[in-house]
C-alpha cells in the first residue's frame, strides 16, 4: 500500500527557537496526533510532553485541544500554537 | 461595650435585634437577621446593591446605622413578592432577561418599585436617571430599563 | 469527542426561544446564595492586613498583641504557607508559577503593591478581627517604586525581583530588569510591505489599567477539619480551578477539598484566580472552625487583578486602493506585581481580522508595583485593537475610503493566514461588516459636534474540558448537572440544548451546577467556552441517555434495538415492520426502569476542539461638548457573529454588557495613583463605571454563521464584543472634533485639552 501523504507539522518561531534549534517545519506520517507527538519526541526527547502541556493545535486552521485520538488526515497542516485562555 | 436592643418592622413583621453602634443596617440585615437578599457591593453607598426602603424612602442600607431602624418600617427584597406571587417587576425582570449574574438585581428591584410608587408612568429617561444610583456591570442596563417600562405599563393596566 | 451534528433541516423547537432561566426565581427574590451569603455553625470572621506601601521589604511582623486580643483565634502570615517551587507550569500563554501565586496570596520577603496581603486574622466577630489588624506591627523598609510600564522598563527602574532575567530573548540578558518576557510573531516581510505602501501611518498609544468592576467582592467560606479534609463555598468562575489552586497552596490532596459553587456576582475573568480561598482554608485548618472572608470594595480595587495598562506603537501601510500591505505593532503591557499580562494575546489578535501578507508583532510583559493583572474579557485583545483600529481609521481617511469598506476589502475569511501561524478556519467577519453596511443608521446624517466611528475586533474563544451528567427522574423529568458556574444564564442554555436533544419540553429539564464531588472536571466559565464546550458535553450525555432509552424500549417491546428510533421525546418503532407499538415517553420508560436495568443516567466528558473565533464590528455616534470635553454616546450599533444564539436574550445581553464595559474603559475608567504609589480612587465613586443615565440603547445585530463543529452551531459570544469599543469611540471623537486621542481614558479633561491644543 502506498504511504499516505505526510502531515506538515509547524511550530511558532518562539517555540522553535526554544526547543528545536530554530527548525519550524517537519514532515511526519501519522494516523493520529499520538503518532505526531511520538515522532516529535523521538527527534527531540522531552518535546512530546512540552507540546502536551503548552500548546493547542490548529489542523488546517481548525483549533483543537490536544487529543491522542485526534485523526490526522494525510497531507494536512498541524500547527502547534500557544494555548488560549480567556476571561 | 454593650449592644443596643432595637425593635423595628421588617417587611411588615415585628423584629428585634441586638447590634453594636458601628453596625450598619446592611450588617444587621445580613449578619444578625440572616436576610442575605440585600447585597454588599461597596459598603460606601456608591453601588446601590444594598437598596432598601425605610418608611417608604429609598436608601442604601450601608449608609444607615442599625440603631436608626428603631421604630421604622424597613422593606427589603425578601418582602417584595406576595406569598407565591411575584411582584410584576420581578416577573418582568425574568421575562426580559434583565439579569445575568443577578447580584445587583435585588437593589434594582427595590429601587424600581420605589420609582413606580412615585411615578407610575415614567419616561425612559426618567427611569435611567432614577436608577443611576444602581450599578450593574453585566447587562449594560438596557434589559433592566425595558423590564421596568414594561412593568409600569402592566401596573397601569395599559 | 463530538458524536453527531444535528440535522440542519430539522426545525428547532427550543433552541432559539427565550424561556425564563431556571435560577431566575431565586435571584429576583433575594434567595440565591452568593459567596458572602453562606454561614456555618461556630463560624469565625477573617480580615486581611494589607500593605500601605507600593514597594517595601518586610523586616519583621509582630502579631503578639493581636493574638492576645480576646476573641482572636489565629493570625497567619506568609510564613504559614508552604513554599512552592519556582517554575512556570502549563501553557506559556497562561503559565502559572506557584512561587508567585503563594506570594500574591500572602506576601513573604517583600510587599510589591499597596494592598498586598501581609497577614490575616480570624476572630469571633468582624469588629474583633478589624481591631486585631490594627494591633499587628509590621516593620517595613520602604523601597522606591515604579508603576508606569515605560518607566518600569527603563534601565534605572527600581527592580521588583533582583533575579528577573527576561525570557524570550536570545542570548539572555546579563542584567536583571522588570521585563519578564518578550514574545514575537512574524509573517512575511514587513519592511518590504511598507516599501510597497502608498500610505503609512505610525502612531503611539497609551492605556490605563482598568478593573473588571464586578459588583460582588471576592468572598468565601472555608471549613477544613483536623484530618486535612474540608469544604469551601466560593464565588468564582471555576470551582475546579479554585480547588486545584487552594489544594496546591495548602499542600492538600485535590480530592480532600470539596468546593461548592456559590452563585457569582460577576467575574469577567477576574474570578478565575484565588485570593481569599487559600487564606480562609488555612485559617480554618489552624482554628478548627469554619472561616468566612469577604473583601471590601477598597480591597478589591487595591489588591485584585485589573487588566494591564499598556504603551504601544502601531504602524500600518496600505495601497491607495485600500489593500493593507503591512502591519507592525510593539506592545508593552504591565503585568502588575507578578508576571502574566495578556500581551501574547494582544500580539496574536491585533491584526487577526485582516488578510495581511506581512505582519510583525512584538510584546513585552513587564512587572510593576501594582496588583497582579488578571484576565478581563478577551484579555489583551481590546488593548491592541484600540491602537490598530485607530490607525486603520486614519488610513481610511487618508485614502478617502469608507472605514467599513476598508475592513471588508481586507477581511479575513476561512483560509486567510494569521500572524501566529495557522490559517483561519471560519468565516463570519465579513458578515458582521456587511450587516452594518446595511444598517439604516449607518448613513443617518449627523449634526454639529457629532461624529461616527467604526472598529472591528477578534477573539479566539475557548474549548477545553467539560463534563455533564444527565439523570432521568422516576417520573420522566430530567436533571442535567454540569460543573460550569453560571455567570450569565448558562443554566438556561444547557437546559435548552438538552430539551432539544431529548425532544422534551424545556420545563421538563432542570439544570444545576454541581459541586466538585458530583461531576467531572469542568474548566473555568470564561473564554466564551461554556455554551460551546459544556454544551457539547450536555448534548453528548443526552445522546448517551437516548441510546440507553432505546435499549430499554427494545427490551420492553422485545425487539432488536436497531428497530427503535428516538423522535420527539419518544421511543418509536423504526418502521411498521418492527411491530405495532405505541410510542414510549421518558415517563413510560422511567416507570419500567427497574426491570430494564435500574436508574437511567449518563455522563459525558469532552476536551472540546473545533471552536470558532469571535468577530465583532461596531459603529457609534458621539456628540462632544466643546466647552467641557464631555462625550455623549448618541447611538451604538454592535454586530457580532454568534454562530447560533441558543437563548437570544442572553446572547444580546452579553453583547450589550461588553459594549458598556468598553464605553467605561474608553471614557472614564482608570487607576489614579499618587506620588507614593497609593491608589487615590479605590471605590465606585471615583472609579467611575457607566451608569444607566450615561447610555443610550445598545443596538445589537446578531449574525449567525453556524459553527459546523458544534451540534447547534454555537460560537462563543461573551467576549469579543468589548474588543472594538474604545477604538470605535476614539474614531467617532475624531470625526466630531478633528482631534485624534491616543490615550485612554478619553475623559473630559483630556478631550478638552486636545480640542484646545489644535489650531
Amino acid at each position: 500500500m502506498a504511504p499516505a501523504a505526510p502531515a506538515r507539522v509547524v511550530l511558532t518561531t518562539g517555540f522553535s527557537q526554544r526547543y528545536t534549534g530554530g527548525v519550524k517545519e517537519f514532515s511526519i506520517e501519522a494516523a493520529n496526533l499520538r503518532g505526531i507527538l511520538k515522532a516529535m519526541d523521538a527527534r527531540f526527547p522531552g518535546l512530546g510532553e512540552i507540546l502536551e502541556e503548552e500548546t493547542s493545535i490548529a489542523i488546517d486552521g481548525e483549533i483543537h485541544e490536544l487529543l491522542y485520538s485526534q485523526v490526522i488526515r494525510p497531507g494536512c497542516e498541524v500547527f502547534f500554537i500557544p494555548r488560549i485562555e480567556g476571561g | 461595650m454593650s449592644k443596643h436592643h432595637v425593635s423595628t418592622t421588617v417587611n411588615g413583621d415585628a423584629v428585634e435585634f441586638l447590634c453594636e453602634t458601628r453596625q450598619t443596617l446592611l450588617d444587621v440585615l445580613r449578619d444578625e437577621l440572616g436576610m442575605t437578599g440585600t447585597k454588599e457591593g461597596c459598603g460606601t453607598g456608591d453601588c446601590g446593591a444594598c437598596s432598601v426602603t425605610i418608611d417608604g424612602r429609598l436608601v442604601c442600607a450601608c449608609l444607615v446605622l442599625g440603631v436608626e431602624a428603631r421604630g421604622c418600617a424597613v422593606c427589603t427584597i425578601e418582602g417584595m413578592a406576595e406569598g407565591d406571587h411575584l411582584h410584576v417587576l420581578q416577573r418582568k425582570f425574568l421575562e426580559h432577561a434583565a439579569l445575568q449574574c443577578g447580584i445587583c438585581t435585588p437593589g434594582f428591584l427595590v429601587a424600581a418599585r420605589s420609582l413606580l410608587e412615585r411615578n407610575p408612568d415614567p419616561s425612559e429617561e426618567e427611569v435611567r436617571y432614577w436608577l443611576a444610583g444602581n450599578l450593574c456591570r453585566c447587562t449594560g442596563y438596557q434589559k433592566i430599563i425595558e423590564a421596568v417600562l414594561d412593568a409600569a405599563r402592566e401596573m397601569r393596566g395599559a | 469527542m463530538l458524536t453527531r451534528t444535528n440535522n440542519a433541516d430539522k426545525e428547532l423547537k427550543v433552541v432559539g426561544t427565550r424561556p425564563v432561566r431556571p435560577d431566575g426565581e431565586a435571584k429576583v427574590t433575594g434567595q440565591a446564595r452568593y459567596g458572602a451569603d453562606y454561614s456555618a455553625p461556630g463560624m469565625l470572621w477573617a480580615k486581611i492586613l494589607r500593605s500601605p506601601h507600593a514597594h517595601a521589604r518586610i523586616r519583621a511582623i509582630d502579631a503578639s498583641a493581636a493574638l492576645a486580643l480576646p476573641g482572636v483565634k489565629a493570625v497567619l502570615t506568609g510564613a504559614d504557607f508552604k513554599e512552592q517551587p519556582f517554575e512556570y507550569v502549563g501553557p506559556e500563554r497562561v503559565a502559572v508559577n506557584y512561587w508567585h501565586m503563594t506570594r500574591n496570596v500572602m506576601a513573604r520577603e517583600k510587599v510589591l503593591y499597596e494592598g498586598h496581603a501581609v497577614a490575616a486574622v480570624a476572630a469571633i466577630s468582624p469588629a474583633t478581627a478589624e481591631a486585631a489588624l490594627q494591633l499587628i506591627k509590621v516593620d517595613y523598609e520602604v523601597l522606591p517604586h515604579v508603576i508606569d510600564v515605560d518607566a518600569a522598563m527603563r534601565p534605572d527602574a527600581p527592580l521588583l525581583f533582583d533575579d528577573m532575567i527576561t525570557r524570550g530573548i536570545e542570548p539572555a540578558p546579563a542584567k536583571p530588569s522588570n521585563i519578564s518576557k518578550r514574545v514575537e510573531f512574524r509573517l512575511g516581510d514587513v519592511e518590504a510591505g511598507f516599501a510597497a505602501a502608498d500610505a503609512v501611518v505610525e502612531m503611539s498609544f497609551k492605556t490605563a489599567p482598568v478593573h473588571q468592576g464586578y459588583i460582588e467582592p471576592h468572598s468565601c467560606l472555608a471549613r477544613i477539619g483536623a484530618d486535612g479534609q474540608g469544604e469551601l463555598w466560593s464565588a468564582s468562575q471555576g470551582h475546579f480551578v479554585v480547588r486545584a489552586y487552594t489544594a496546591k497552596l495548602l499542600g492538600m490532596e485535590i480530592g480532600d477539598l470539596l468546593v461548592h459553587p456559590a452563585e457569582i456576582g460577576g467575574g469577567f475573568g477576574g474570578k478565575t484566580v484565588v485570593y481569599v480561598e487559600p487564606v480562609a482554608a488555612a485559617l480554618s485548618k489552624k482554628t478548627g472552625h469554619p472561616v468566612k472572608i469577604m473583601m471590601s470594595r477598597e480591597d478589591v480595587f487595591k489588591a485584585t487583578g485589573p487588566t494591564s495598562g499598556a504603551s504601544m506603537t502601531v504602524k500600518i501601510g496600505v495601497t491607495r486602493d485600500g489593500k493593507i500591505v503591512a502591519g507592525q505593532g510593539l506592545f508593552k503591557f504591565q503585568a502588575g506585581a507578578f508576571p502574566g499580562s495578556p500581551v501574547m494575546n494582544a500580539c496574536m489578535c491585533a491584526f487577526a481580522p485582516y488578510d495581511i501578507a506581512n505582519v510583525n508583532t512584538i510584546g513585552y510583559d513587564v512587572v510593576s508595583n501594582r496588583p497582579k493583572s488578571a484576565a478581563y474579557r478577551a484579555p489583551g485583545s481590546p488593548i491592541s485593537a484600540f491602537a490598530v483600529e485607530s490607525v486603520l481609521d486614519i488610513l481610511a481617511t487618508r485614502i478617502g475610503m469608507d472605514p467599513l469598506q476598508l475592513r471588508l476589502k481586507n477581511a479575513a475569511r476561512a483560509g486567510t493566514p494569521t500572524a501566529y501561524g495557522p490559517r483561519h478556519a471560519h468565516d463570519g467577519y465579513a458578515e458582521t461588516i456587511q450587516a452594518l453596511q446595511l444598517h439604516p443608521a449607518y448613513k443617518a446624517p449627523l449634526g454639529k459636534n457629532q461624529g461616527r466611528g467604526v472598529a472591528s475586533g477578534f477573539w479566539f474563544n475557548g474549548g477545553g474540558e467539560s463534563a455533564a451528567n444527565v439523570h432521568v427522574n422516576e417520573d420522566g423529568g430530567v436533571v442535567i448537572a454540569t460543573g460550569s458556574m453560571d455567570i450569565g444564564g448558562s443554566r438556561a442554555s444547557m437546559a435548552m440544548m438538552a430539551a432539544e436533544t431529548l425532544g422534551v419540553p424545556y420545563d421538563k429539564v432542570r439544570s444545576i451546577v454541581a459541586d466538585t464531588g458530583s461531576v467531572g472536571y469542568n474548566h473555568v466559565t470564561g473564554g466564551s467556552r461554556v455554551t460551546f464546550a459544556t454544551g457539547m458535553a450536555v448534548v453528548d450525555a443526552c445522546n448517551k441517555v437516548i441510546d440507553d432509552l432505546r435499549g430499554r424500549a427494545a427490551l420492553i417491546w422485545d425487539v432488536d434495538v436497531a428497530g427503535v428510533v428516538w423522535e420527539d421525546g419518544h421511543a418509536q418503532p423504526a418502521s411498521a415492520a418492527v411491530g405495532d407499538f405505541k410510542p414510549l415517553s421518558l415517563a413510560a420508560i422511567a416507570a419500567k426502569r427497574g426491570v430494564t436495568g435500574g436508574p437511567i443516567v449518563a455522563e459525558a466528558a469532552v476536551n472540546a476542539g473545533g471552536m470558532a473565533p469571535g468577530f465583532a464590528t461596531q459603529f457609534c455616534d458621539v456628540e462632544v461638548d466643546p466647552e467641557t470635553g464631555a462625550v455623549k454616546i448618541l447611538r451604538f450599533v454592535a454586530a457580532q457573529d454568534v454562530g447560533r444564539a441558543i437563548h437570544p436574550s442572553y446572547v444580546e445581553g452579553q453583547i450589550q454588557g461588553g459594549v458598556v464595559q468598553g464605553i467605561g474603559w474608553a471614557l472614564n475608567e482608570e487607576y489614579i495613583y499618587n506620588q507614593a504609589g497609593r491608589l487615590s480612587n479605590a471605590g465606585f465613586l471615583d472609579y467611575r463605571i457607566p451608569v444607566a443615565s450615561d447610555l443610550p440603547n445598545i443596538d445589537v445585530v446578531m449574525v449567525e454563521v453556524p459553527n459546523p463543529n458544534h451540534p447547534f452551531g454555537v460560537k462563543g459570544a461573551g467576549e469579543v464584543n468589548i474588543v472594538p469599543v474604545m477604538a470605535a469611540i476614539a474614531n467617532a471623537i475624531q470625526q466630531a472634533t478633528g482631534r485624534r486621542l491616543t490615550e485612554l481614558p478619553m475623559s473630559p479633561p483630556k478631550v478638552l485639552a486636545a480640542i484646545d491644543a489644535g489650531a
